[in-house]
């Protein structure tokens, strides 16, 4: 402890970047040797002693996975089941959401609380049988609607939760001037929540897309008719199919990274206020 | 009567999409799920279900495989939840610190999280390869490793590599959480500290480390009863194996219905997840309340 205050703040601060280096590379690295791999040549891939960076660079993998297999109708699948729950979850989560929040007097609504908190606690494996057999029962088994009522069951709870949270935040002046002014309850929720409540929306949403768009057991359980496979499926069935053709599926891990790359470069800032008023509120 | 629907009706059609949704597809099939656990039910065969009252869960208790299962369920959910607590409030005292270019390594260290299972999954199970994954290949140059470990198949390290590949896509979310919370700490304080001499770890067990309680049960509590009830990690990574050294309850839940067509039994070991995972919060939170009783004389 002989060292100098400015001598002792420099060797936190080398330890500190070290630290941060070693646990990007740790993040990072998988999703950079999963594209390394993925524009090497088939014969570089299999090579006990595998170089970092490729002489020959190749698109071949990805000119594969694109047009020889069925992964462009798995990712509008992926497209429209994930959207389409997306909406249907926060379109019932904002109503719900405003009920906890504004109108939690009525009776039941604190009991629908409650009920959405303990939601959280049910396996889905518990659920995946009775579901299973409703959706056989009512004809929705490789279906879009069957997938998007399944994903939204899960989503709904978490939504709700987290735009309670910031509903609760939004001061109830400004309703009640609105009130004055004559507004009913649903032109209120229009004009005036929705607005304010963009980010925290917008943040739901992107929550809820991260997770439809890796949604696996669901689709896994109640899908057999490989045209409506999603991609996360699509792809895990590639894996029997390719066991050892590890380059072409890396370029499918690849693809499907990339559209969830660009939404998060655009949303990184609403992704990560809306986890925390989600966390530290919830 | 006509006025408390007037007030309360606005309440009550807002609700009705949500109440409808959780009633027709959670509260009923759980209800279903425990009324199958007394029957004896086939998914194939269409017909009447036969009651054998308590016949599902002695067979299951009976069957040895389904104490292995126990055990790796909870190996797997408190080595999983234990590496994404340390990792994650590791690197959010990191990002926490003065540094240049938080915005990068803050997007750098949620990347994980964003990435789906599958890919995850699939990325990993090749860098584990043990013909050609990386892996094997950077630990036998450094010369850690003399011949190359097959991580995903060997009935040694398949828990621990399962476990790994978890920790890596789920720490990011409590890298997030904690980070918010220590955005809010009053630098003041921690100063006032340091001047009355105190070192940094007594600044963080003293001052951070209390106010990282609250979420801290939060994330946990959470993440118990998400890992336990996972699925889709192990299967996509090992399907159970190799020999069920990976295979959870959650996994065995699946095979037994989806594969054996057990509806009965597998209703049964759902059910005894249930309890195990009411038993595990029972304690934990018991655990939590002594320590505090513990904390206030």
């Amino acid at each position: 402890m002989h060292l100098s205050r400015k001598t002792k703040k420099r060797l936190l601060s080398t330890v500190t970047y070290f630290f941060l280096l070693i646990a990007s590379i740790y993040s990072l690295f998988p999703i950079f040797w999963a594209f390394l791999t993925a524009i090497k040549p088939a014969d570089e891939v299999r090579s006990p002693t595998p170089t970092l960076f490729t002489a020959n660079p190749t698109l071949e993998n990805f000119r594969s996975v694109l047009f020889e297999t069925q992964f462009p109708r798995y990712f509008l699948n992926s497209v429209i089941v994930s959207v389409g729950s997306v909406l249907l979850s926060i379109f019932i989560g904002v109503l719900a959401a405003y009920a906890l929040s504004r109108l939690s007097k009525s009776p039941g609504v604190k009991t629908l609380g409650v009920g959405m908190l303990l939601a959280q606690m049910v396996p889905v494996v518990l659920l995946m049988i009775p579901l299973y057999r409703i959706m056989m029962n009512l004809g929705l088994l490789d279906s879009y609607t069957g997938l998007i009522i399944s994903y939204t069951v899960f989503a709904v709870p978490i939504i709700t939760w987290m735009l309670k949270g910031f509903f609760d935040t939004i001061p109830i002046e400004i309703e009640e001037s609105a009130m004055l002014d004559g507004c009913n309850k649903f032109y209120l929720i229009v004009r005036i929540m929705l607005p304010l409540s963009v980010p925290a929306i917008v943040s739901a949403g992107i929550y809820a897309l991260v997770h439809a768009w890796s949604e696996f057991v669901l689709t896994f359980t109640f899908v057999s008719d490989d045209s409506m496979r999603t991609l996360s499926t699509g792809v895990f069935n590639f894996m029997g199919l390719w066991i050892v053709d590890w380059g072409r599926l890396m370029a499918a891990a690849i693809l499907i990274i990339i559209p969830i790359a660009i939404v998060f470069t655009f949303i990184q800032k609403y992704l990560v206020s809306g986890l925390t008023a989600g966390s530290t509120k919830g | 009567m006509i006025s408390f629907l007037k007030k309360h009706t606005i309440a009550y059609v807002f609700m009705l999409p949500a109440v409808v949704f959780l009633i027709l597809l959670l509260l009923v099939p759980i209800i279903n799920v425990f009324i199958k656990s007394f029957y004896e039910s086939n998914l194939l065969i269409v017909g009447d279900d036969l009651f054998i009252g308590l016949q599902n869960f002695i067979n299951v208790m009976q069957d040895p495989l389904f104490w292995t299962n126990v055990k790796n369920s909870i190996v797997y959910t408190f080595g999983s939840v234990g590496g994404e607590y340390v990792v994650g409030l590791g690197t959010a005292i990191l990002l926490n610190q003065n540094i240049k270019g938080r915005a990068f390594f803050r997007g750098a260290m949620i990347i994980p999280w964003v990435v789906p299972i599958v890919v995850a999954g699939m990325t990993w199970r090749w860098m584990l390869n043990p013909d050609y994954g990386i892996i094997n290949v950077l630990l036998m140059n450094i010369g850690i490793l003399d011949q190359s470990i097959n991580w995903l198949g060997s009935e040694t390290t398949a828990m621990f590599s399962v476990i790994w590949v978890n920790v890596w896509r789920s720490f990011p979310f409590y890298t997030i959480s904690f980070l918010a919370v220590l955005q809010t700490i009053n630098k003041n304080e921690l100063e006032a500290a340091e001047i009355d001499g105190a070192n940094m770890f007594q600044k963080f067990w003293n001052i951070t480390f209390p106010k990282l309680k609250g979420i801290s049960i939060i994330l946990i509590v959470l993440h118990l009863i998400w890992t336990f009830n996972n699925f889709d990690f192990i299967w996509i990574l090992t399907e159970g194996g190799p020999l069920n050294a990976t295979e959870t309850l959650a996994i065995a839940t699946y095979k037994e219905a989806f594969m054996k067509y057990h509806y009965g039994t597998a209703s049964a070991i759902s059910v005894l997840m249930v309890v195990i995972l009411i038993g595990m919060m029972a304690l934990y939170f018991w655990l939590q309340n002594k320590q505090e009783a513990k904390g206030d004389n």
